[in-house]
């Protein structure tokens, strides 16, 4: 298959994969939505500061990911940028799990006799969410790796793109669970 | 011996198939045509049995009416339930028609237009936008109709419950019903799952109930229990026994938290103490009634058939069904034979024995059924009776 | 994409990327699942009718631990209907229609040389036959398969203490069921992206045969409400193994009160429909297109009314997805919110009936040609209106009442789905073997095939109606112990008749199908002298589909019996000729 038309393929394919997931959250969200419009709902009013902290670094990153890609499509290596997005990308799941453990330090548990479903809500969001930044953290160690053997030139960095939308996704889905926790849990 | 038997048959039936099959393809060579070629006659004989078939399905389906017509369910014994039949009429009535005249349409069509004797071309006929508009107005039009009747009935059945209506909670649980009445004031008690236990079976909060569980039931079996390990000379036995003992230790423990955790009104505590449990339920003919739906484990689902009635029971929240009885048991057995019961059954897979969840319902006069209310306990007075 | 590395058995038959030999396993998978689904019924059809009797046979399949003394045990009854259901609807229904169809005939009705991912392609048959294994296993654990209904309404399916099946056996539905929703996803997105990319030359979208149509829009579907019962299944994964309260609260069972508090089983309804109800139409939308082609070929007369044919498939897939809750209306739910799903259901019925005007006007001054395709066809457009119109008095709140959850809502989805989907299929198969095999099947077979089943299947589920209309629940063990139904018995016996002659009139196929394989008479080029391409390529299959160059496409592909045209059929290649118009 001739070069463009596999990019447009490709790229196509990994959006039809992200309405998808966009289908799976809205699945999980809507859930929270008519749980807590029915009766005995309890709202959380506690999501742990490390999630505001994880949030800014997922949008670092995602800025990090841009600059890569201009600095490609001038000739420039965008191995040093890629890689601080990927660092980004594990500081998010680091600072994910922190909020975990602050949410149990809180009283706040994921299953069990003083579990309430606003708090297990928020735990399997969140959890399903990590899952799927961690297929887009594999995508940006190969394409680092793949970028620092040079692999990928002015007219040809596939991969780059690929990992980008991505990971843009990952980011913009994150910020709005991350808000429509806020104001539903 | 006989699975080998029965295996070497199908065997030899199969290799006998295959032979028939070689035979007429050799054949259709000799012949020099394909075997699998669809010939006129073909074209003939499956056109044929198009218009056979087709006509004796539509008469096997007026058949089948007509034989298993009056197995269907009577009239229905209830007010809104008279409506919902009116409109299953209605609906069926419809269908009915239409199902005939597309059927003769796509059998006739079949028949007469198969390839053969003077139609070997058809007609080239892409699209009509007008035919295409009219098909498409007639149905809305007709859907409309049928929309907005069955919405009007809709509304009527789920409307607010008379202010009158004699409550009676249906308690559902694996595999059996109980029903609660609301007594002389009309007014259910509160129930909660944790204070099921011993004689409360379906979890009554009042203050008899909470005497019954903290004062003497649970403190018996934890006597009795405490007791047992004494007596006990097996370890495992023991261990077991050890086991109960905490699990009941923690159910009071659960139950007095349970009313320190959840103050009642004193109206609602004793809105409790005239509640009535019982196994059967009556009910007044004409009379409005409200039941009340609950679950102890799993979803099950409360469907009286006869009164055109049916509604979940879920574990976590209370659903309702309001409606008026118009028939008695008594006239029923007129019409419908000596056996006849209004019966409730279980209409939600709940489990091996979701077959067998029965409850007797009996529709009779005022008379009779103050007659058998007056003679029934309250669950108070149940609970007080040391038995 | 002639640049093939040599083939071995493995890339060639196993791991192949080809998806003509994806779209073959995916039948064949399809095949063989749904005789040990059909297997299912017809055992458990012998403990419904003849309650109480001992069938050897029963002992023979379940042993004595699930049959003892020849009789079926009440948890193997609910495992079998609950295999049933699941086996059918997903694995030959969706996966066996779609998997097989899409597969094979979108780059070749298209004009492409493959999908524009073989290696998704082909991870989605795997994860798939993944699927499939569990499923498999999942019947022979100790505590039995899955019981709750292939519904899996928890808390039934979410605890082992209220049904045995709800242990292991539902552990395992859960994770093949996960594969399963990756294999269509997988798929779906190829689907899209080649329908969308890799149409060849003069191949618009209006030129597109219905068939690719119907596929490409049951694609949108899937992925739209695919990843929703995912989400509901993870949900559901949690309350079962991690004690979380989603959808369990107020729980009493095996006398022991449990800790969970605020969930909602409706909720679980909410999620499971959401997807539940798009997925009928995933399941029927292919045979829609299936059965488009082949009434034109075969009445040799363009289908009536193309336009209108893409936009009825566009409306029922865009009201599919707002008709959810008329599976709970009983549920206890807003009766307001009641009103708004009759409303939306009922519409979907505008559809549907334009749909059926337009094979009855295909059918109107055609020239028809019978070939067992084509029975099966007519016998397609025949349970779509039976099936259909039930589902008038189903979709009506009021009257849902009464019917719900009895033999009445079983007949309707057996005819619509059973019957009507299930024919399209057969008429897939019969109609494109040629293509696939370079053989053709057993006419013959094939007209026995299709009359004794489409007597048996009607035989089987048109009394159903009046068992529903009798009050009689489904998912019963027995019908024994309520009085009320003891008049009922002829009728089940008949049911159970036809069920098994049906049941073993579908072995004619199966072997007609795996004879014809091998012995089945050479086919020609074109046999059904068809205008679409798929015909244009070689009978002998090769990767890439055509040798040299694709054709180029200059019409749609409706042009038979054309007035003016030297034949009965144009394909779509032959270039318009002097002064003539496209349509």
């Amino acid at each position: 298959m001739e070069s463009k038309l596999k990019n447009n393929t490709s790229k196509q394919l990994l959006w039809i994969g992200m309405i998808g997931i966009t289908m799976f959250f809205a699945g999980l969200t809507s859930a929270v939505i008519v749980r807590s419009a029915d009766h005995g709902w309890e709202r959380l009013n506690n999501i742990p500061q490390w999630f505001w902290y994880s949030t800014f670094a997922i949008v670092l990153s995602s800025l990090f990911l841009i600059i890569a890609k201009k600095q490609v499509r001038q000739g420039i290596s965008p191995t040093p940028y890629i890689f601080l997005t990927l660092i980004l990308g594990l500081l998010f799941s680091y600072f994910q799990i922190m909020g975990w453990g602050q949410l149990v330090n809180d009283g706040i548990f994921l299953t069990g006799e003083k579990s309430h479903p606003a708090g297990s809500f928020l735990y399997v969001i969140t959890l399903a969410h990590l899952i799927h930044v961690l297929g887009g953290l594999i995508s940006l160690l190969v394409t680092t790796i793949k970028s620092a053997q040079v692999k990928y030139t002015k007219e040809n960095y596939l991969g780059i793109e690929l990992t980008s939308i991505y990971w843009h996704f990952l980011d913009i889905l994150w910020v709005y669970l991350f808000v429509f926790l806020l104001y539903s849990l | 011996m006989t699975n080998i038997l029965i295996f070497f048959i199908a065997f030899l039936v199969i290799v006998t198939f295959i032979q028939i099959l070689r035979v007429r393809e050799l054949m259709a060579n000799v012949e020099k045509r394909d075997v699998n070629e669809v010939t006129k006659k073909d074209n003939r004989n499956q056109s044929l049995l198009l218009g056979i078939v087709g006509f004796l399905f539509l008469a096997a389906c007026v058949w089948q009416y007509l034989a298993w017509g009056d197995l269907i369910l009577p009239k229905a014994s209830s007010q809104h339930g008279e409506i919902i039949d009116e409109l299953m009429i209605f609906t069926m009535s419809l269908i009915v028609v239409t199902f005939f005249i597309l059927h003769l349409l796509l059998f006739w069509f079949g028949y007469k237009y198969r390839k053969g004797e003077g139609n070997e071309v058809a007609y080239y006929y892409p699209h009509n936008n007008k035919l295409e508009i009219i098909w498409t107005i007639a149905p809305t039009i007709v859907l409309t109709a049928v929309i907005l009747y069955g919405l009007n009935v809709w509304n009527q059945v789920t409307g607010p419950p008379d202010e009158e209506a004699t409550v009676i909670e249906i308690y559902s649980k694996q595999f059996s019903w109980t029903a609660r009445y609301a007594g002389d004031d009309n007014q259910l008690g509160d129930a909660d799952f944790r204070l099921v236990a011993g004689k409360n079976e379906l979890g009554v909060v009042s203050n008899t109930t909470k005497e019954y569980l903290i004062s003497e039931y649970l403190p018996t079996k934890i006597s009795q229990i405490e007791q047992d390990i004494n007596n006990s000379r097996k370890f495992s036995e023991k261990k077991r026994l050890t086991e109960n003992l905490k699990k009941l230790k923690e159910q009071k423990e659960r139950i007095i938290n349970y009313f320190a955790d959840n103050p009642k009104s004193s109206e609602k505590l004793l809105s409790a103490e005239d509640d009535i449990v019982t196994n059967t339920v009556h009910l007044v003919v004409d009379k409005p009634v409200l039941l009340k739906f609950r679950s102890q484990d799993v979803i099950h689902s409360a469907y009286l058939p006869h009164f055109r009635v049916q509604m979940n029971c879920v574990p976590g929240m209370t659903t309702q069904f309001a409606f008026t009885p118009t028939q008695t048991t008594k006239e029923m057995k007129e019409q419908e034979g000596d056996d006849f019961e209004y019966v409730l059954l279980c209409n939600k897979i709940c489990g091996v024995a979701h077959y067998n969840m029965q409850m007797k319902f009996i529709v009779e006069t005022q008379e009779e059924y103050d007659t058998w209310i007056a003679s029934q306990k309250t669950l108070s007075e149940k609970l007080l009776t040391k038995n | 994409m002639s640049d093939h590395h040599k083939e071995t058995f493995i890339t060639k038959y196993i791991f192949s990327i080809d998806h003509k030999m994806i779209a073959k396993q995916f039948l064949i998978t399809g095949m063989l699942m749904g005789i040990v689904g059909m297997l299912m019924s017809v055992l458990f059809r012998l403990q419904l009718s003849n309650p109480g009797e001992s069938f050897a046979v029963l002992e023979w399949f379940f042993g004595e631990k699930w049959a003892p003394e020849g009789i079926l045990d009440p948890n193997m009854y609910l495992s079998l209907v609950t295999m049933h259901g699941t086996i059918l609807v997903f694995w030959v229904l969706t996966a066996g229609l779609s998997g097989t169809f899409a597969n094979f005939l979108i780059p070749l009705q298209i004009g492409a040389r493959d999908m524009a991912s073989g290696f998704i392609n082909m991870l989605s048959y795997w994860f798939f036959f993944a699927a499939t294994i569990v499923l498999l296993i999942s019947l022979f654990v100790e505590t039995g398969p899955a019981s709750a209904g292939w519904t899996v309404y928890p808390p039934l399916s979410a605890l082992p203490e209220a049904i045995p099946g709800s242990g292991l056996g539902q552990d395992l539905w859960l994770i093949a069921m996960t594969l399963f929703i990756v294999s269509s996803l997988l798929g779906g997105l190829n689907y899209i992206v080649t329908i969308l990319n890799l149409r060849t030359k003069g191949m618009s979208m209006s030129r597109l045969p219905l068939t690719i149509w119907a596929i490409f829009i049951t694609a949108i579907i899937g992925v739209l409400s695919f990843p929703v019962l995912l989400s509901c299944s993870l949900l559901l994964v949690f309350d079962r193994s991690f004690g979380t309260s989603f959808y369990l609260s107020d729980i009493i069972i095996g006398g022991e009160a449990l800790h969970h508090t605020g969930g909602s089983p409706i909720l679980f309804e909410h999620l499971f429909w959401f997807l539940g109800h798009p997925e009928v139409y995933i399941i029927l939308l292919p045979a829609l297109g299936i059965v488009s082609e082949v009434m034109s070929v075969n009445s040799r007369k363009p289908i009536f009314g193309y336009k209108a044919m893409v936009g009825a498939l566009i409306a029922i897939a865009f009201l599919s997805f707002i008709v959810w809750g008329h599976h709970m209306f009983i549920t206890g739910m807003d009766p307001f919110l009641g009103s708004v799903f009759t409303f939306t259901t009922l519409l979907i019925a505008i559809p549907s009936a334009v749909k059926v005007f337009n094979y009855l006007a295909t059918l109107w001054k055609a020239s028809i040609r019978f070939t067992p395709a084509m029975l099966f066809t007519i016998g397609f457009v025949s349970t779509f209106i039976t099936g259909g119109l039930t589902g008038l008095i189903l979709g009506d709140s009021a009257l849902d009442i009464n019917v719900h959850d009895t033999y009445f809502v079983v007949g309707h989805f057996h005819i619509v789905m059973g019957l009507s989907a299930i024919y399209g299929m057969f008429a897939g198969v019969y109609h494109w073997f040629p293509k696939m095999y370079g053989r053709m099947m057993n006419k013959t077979l094939g007209y026995l095939h299709f009359w004794v089943t489409f007597i048996c299947a009607y035989g089987v589920f048109f009394p159903m109606h009046f068992l529903g209309l009798a009050g009689l629940p489904r998912r019963y063990y027995t019908n024994s112990h309520f009085p009320m139904f003891d008049g009922l018995t002829d009728i089940n016996e008949v049911i159970t008749f036809f069920a098994i002659i049906g049941g073993l009139v579908q072995l004619i196929f199966v072997f007609n199908f795996f004879y014809s394989i091998f012995k089945g008479s050479k086919s020609t080029q074109n046999p059904w002298k068809s205008n679409t391409l798929e015909w244009t390529a070689p009978i002998e299959r090769m990767h890439g589909n055509w040798p040299g160059e694709i054709p180029t496409v200059h019409r749609w592909p409706y042009d038979y019996s054309k007035p003016g045209a030297e034949r009965d059929f144009i394909p779509q290649t032959e270039p318009l000729k002097e002064g003539e118009t496209e349509h």
